[in-house]
């Protein structure tokens, strides 16, 4: 499998802080990466950075060989919205908008005739489990079902990476692992990869590989074989 | 023990950070403004009252003959399509010296004639012949003080005579056709304490409040607004504060505490605007002209009480917006359900119609008409929210656009929202589209040209033709002179006898052949169109005038809550926002449906009931023949242009906030 996703020597500073201290990794397609690390260790960061969402102080960002972070902010902006999914802990979707106009809305952003994304959108909701809930906004969901929400809207426009940043961390360790499971069986269908932050080693074990950021450097790194 | 809310509040304003901070003066701005507008419009309303009390004493107040100390009577000419009101005194011999008018220093003697300072600039201004000649000849004028003038720019004018004069006569006292109403008076008096205000002021109250009837929705919505930014801040820190134990009394107590603190600081804040703007505000003319500044005051207990309802409003619509957090602790801005309407506001709102229609009939009492208007308001404000509900969910029905989705859906998430923005308007805009483009009252064209001088009896029209073309010839006055036929009632003299001469040019020439015919009029002084139409345009110059202040004000205050609502809504949902922009959504698809959540419902129901307004206007004005007030027309497209661009601007001044508040929400070490 070719590599899509590479970060090179990142380097990224905060006034005196040091948040990366020259960073390389590289995701491969349909690859789980999980970024695991204490408070303050710099893997948010190296998300944000791997996502073109900040522009690292050295190194260097290639999506499928192209660099990311000389881009000018409208071609990051919209390169994330076309190759990049999106999850985060919470408050990601619009509290107006029904479900499946939420799962729709990157594909509208895209141009696409509203009709034709929302039956797109509509696709996603049986294999997540949300068969019925099209119409529910998000106030009327529950955390694991936002969530799985989420995922759909993060994969509807068919990504080359789903980045999640703590994807489960407002969830309990029931509906964790439900939505941990549905995400990465969701991303490795659809042919993605998965570069997950997050502090809980059950989640992370649902990942091929796992990265441990510590004072901005990987300490660690480890490979899980997945059935 | 004593009661940690004041320190805990005052601890927790002060260290809300810049955020908090911007939102604070956002909040008292709003305060200031509303009790800005809400000041002048009681102003005006107040001044108004007082002005038509300066006039009374103009109207004669009859008493018995026996008793009479003077003769007294009022008259009005135009100059230069503006009145002039001349109240003509003479003492009546051997009986008691009658006091001075107010004005005055003493009861004017024969010969002397004093005018307002406007008057005796214009007579300084015209030549004698268009103006001056139509009073005795004088070597110089006294003054009218303030005490005898409504305002500045009032031209009055008191002129001593003779008990024999015809200008006291019995002739004096008009009533020869329904156009002397309230223009000609003529009666024996003792003194100046008539009741009667005059016509050009009397109707300048009533108007006004309409303005505060129309006003004071607005007013209440932008308080309301201001009492509601930084919401989501405040809840956030306040269900943590009621984590840690505090009571929901305590919560409660610390958010009316902080939001009266910021409602007063605005309201005074306004309360001193208005005070440092009184002169200039005295330049606005309305009616009679432009104010006295004094006759704008509207006194310290006024004051107080429009910093206090500001302030009150503000606290309540703070509190009404922390219920959730002081009943639950985790209970915070998780809206759940779209607030959706129901139909049986569209059934109040016709039943209520039903009954204003049914007892709107003629003879209401004041207090009935009130209570309808209490009513129709009331109905339309359950109304409003029903239609941008239909509106928004018509909008996203239909949305193409991502922007236009956002928009249409949160209009029917939150009608009631969206309404409070435009309310003002939807009322404001019928009033000003009907009242600018109309031509009511009744219709005076056929008088153009015409200046009509009645005579006693028609032999003495004859006679007073024939010299009549000799005075018009000698002032260069190109004019046809007829007389008056008692089978002609297409003339200003409507069958009376008398002379009309017909005069060719502009005000100059009119104004000139009213002077030069004033001696032919026995009693009474010349008239024309504008004597005609005088009373008509008294009301409804001031409607329109009303009507667009109004509107002006209203989209002061919508723009103003149109912002405050915007930068809420960006400071409410910073984090989603961030978020998805994070995600790659363009800002300008956020900015673009924050933007048409207003002008969805601004360009609908307030374009709309403007446009409903002219056009019921302009079928009125097409039913009596006549076409559309077009200077009206244009004042009302240029306050609407002016109105709509204050709107977007005020949007648009959100604009930093939404792009700071979601630039970089990763800017975390993490």
């Amino acid at each position: 499998m070719s590599t899509v996703l590479a970060g090179h020597g990142l380097v990224k500073k905060y006034g005196s802080t040091i948040a990366l201290a020259g960073v390389d990794v590289e995701v491969r397609e349909r690859d789980s990466l999980a970024i695991m690390g204490p408070s303050g260790s710099g893997k948010s960061t190296l998300l944000h950075t791997l996502a073109g969402i900040i522009r690292p102080d050295a190194g260097q960002v290639l999506l499928r060989g192209e660099r990311l972070d000389d881009l000018g902010e409208n071609r990051l902006s919209a390169l994330r919205r076309k190759k990049f999914g999106f999850v985060f802990q919470f408050g990601q979707l619009l509290p107006e908008l029904p479900a499946e106009e939420n799962v729709a809305l990157p594909l509208m952003l895209e141009g696409m005739p509203r009709r034709q994304a929302v039956a797109r959108a509509r696709r996603w909701f049986a294999p997540l489990g949300l068969d019925g809930l099209e119409q529910r906004r998000p106030g009327q969901l529950s955390g694991g079902q936002a969530q799985r929400v989420a995922i759909a809207r993060a994969l509807a426009v068919e990504p080359d990476v789903v980045f999640a940043d703590e994807p489960t961390g407002a969830l309990d360790q029931r509906t964790s692992t439900e939505v941990i499971q549905l995400l990465t069986f969701a991303t490795r269908n659809t042919g993605a990869a998965l570069v997950m932050v997050t502090h809980d080693a059950d989640v992370a074990a649902h990942c091929d590989r796992v990265l441990q950021v510590r004072d901005g450097r990987i300490s660690n790194y480890s490979q899980f074989t997945v059935a | 023990m004593r009661s940690p809310v004041l320190p805990l509040t005052w601890h927790l304003t002060r260290s809300s950070g810049r955020r908090g901070l911007q939102s604070h003066l956002l909040a008292a701005g709003a305060a200031a403004v509303g009790a800005f507008v809400m000041l002048v419009i009681i102003a005006a309303t107040l001044g108004a009252g007082t002005r038509a009390d300066h006039t009374k004493w103009r109207t004669p107040e009859a008493v018995p003959a026996k008793q009479a100390t003077a003769v007294q009577a009022l008259a009005t000419t135009y100059v230069r399509h503006e009145p002039v009101t001349v109240v003509s005194l003479a003492q009546l011999p051997g009986r008691h010296q009658t006091p001075a008018p107010p004005g005055l220093s003493s009861f004017p003697k024969q010969g002397e004639v004093y005018v307002s300072p406007a008057l005796a600039e214009l007579l300084h201004k015209l030549p004698a012949n268009q103006l001056a000649d139509r009073f005795p000849k004088v070597r110089s004028y006294g003054t009218i003080g303030t005490a005898g003038l409504a305002a500045p720019d009032e031209l009055v004018a008191v002129v001593g005579r003779t008990p024999t004069d015809p200008a006291v006569s019995k002739a004096a006292g008009g009533s020869s056709s329904w156009f002397d109403i309230g223009q000609m008076e003529r009666a024996g008096i003792a003194g100046f304490n008539g009741d009667t205000a005059s016509m050009f002021t009397s109707g300048d109250q009533g108007i006004a409040v309409l303005g505060v009837v129309l006003l004071a929705m607005p007013v209440v919505v932008l308080s309301a607004a201001a009492g509601r930014l930084g919401a989501a801040r405040r809840e956030q820190r306040l269900a943590a504060l009621r984590l840690a134990g505090a009571t929901p009394r305590q919560i409660i107590a610390m958010t009316a505490l902080e939001a009266a603190a910021l409602g007063a600081a605005g309201a005074l804040t306004g309360a001193l605007a208005y005070v440092a703007l009184l002169p200039a505000l005295a330049q606005v003319p309305f009616g009679v002209g432009t104010w006295y500044v004094d006759t704008l005051w509207v006194g310290l207990p006024w004051l107080a009480t429009v910093v206090a309802v500001v302030t009150a409003l503000i606290t309540v619509s703070a509190v009404s917006m922390l219920r959730q957090v002081a009943t639950s602790p985790l209970g915070v801005a998780q809206q759940a359900d779209p607030r959706r309407t129901r139909m049986i506001r569209l059934a109040f709102f016709a039943a209520a119609l039903a009954v204003i229609f049914m007892f709107s009939g003629g003879g209401l009492q004041a207090r009935q008409a009130v209570a309808l208007l209490l009513l129709f308001y009331g109905a339309f404000w359950l109304f409003g929210p029903w239609v941008v509900d239909r509106l928004g969910r018509l909008v996203s029905r239909f949305a193409k656009r991502p922007a236009t989705l956002l928009a249409g859906r949160r209009l029917s998430d939150d009608p009631r929202g969206a309404w409070r923005t435009v309310s003002g308007l939807v009322l404001a805009g019928f009033a000003a589209g009907f009242f600018s483009v109309s031509l009511l009252g009744s219709d005076t064209s056929q008088y153009q040209g015409q200046v009509a001088v009645s005579t006693a009896h028609a032999a003495d029209a004859r006679h007073a033709a024939g010299e009549a073309r000799t005075l018009l010839h000698r002032a260069g006055v190109t004019a046809t002179v007829t007389t008056g036929r008692t089978d002609a009632y297409d003339n200003l003299l409507g069958g009376g006898p008398g002379v009309i001469a017909h005069v060719e040019g502009g005000p100059a020439q009119l104004d000139t052949a009213v002077t030069v015919l004033t001696p032919l009029g026995t009693g009474r002084l010349p008239y024309g169109q504008d004597y005609a139409g005088g009373a008509d345009k008294a009301t409804f110059d001031r409607l329109d005038a009303v009507t667009i202040g109004t509107l002006a004000l209203s989209f002061l205050v919508a723009a103003a809550s149109a912002g405050l609502t915007a930068a809420a809504n960006v400071l409410d949902r910073r984090r989603v926002y961030g978020l998805l922009r994070l995600a790659g959504t363009p800002l300008k698809v956020l900015d673009r449906a924050r933007v048409r959540e207003t002008v969805i419902p601004l360009a609908v129901l307030a374009g709309g009931t403007t446009a409903m307004g002219a056009y019921g206007s302009y079928q009125l004005n097409k039913a009596a023949g006549a076409t559309i007030n077009t200077s009206g027309a244009i004042e009302l497209v240029v306050c609407v242009v002016v109105g709509v661009l204050a709107m977007f601007a005020a949007i648009s001044g959100s604009r930093p906030l939404l792009r700071k508040s979601t630039a970089d929400p990763a800017q975390t070490a993490d």
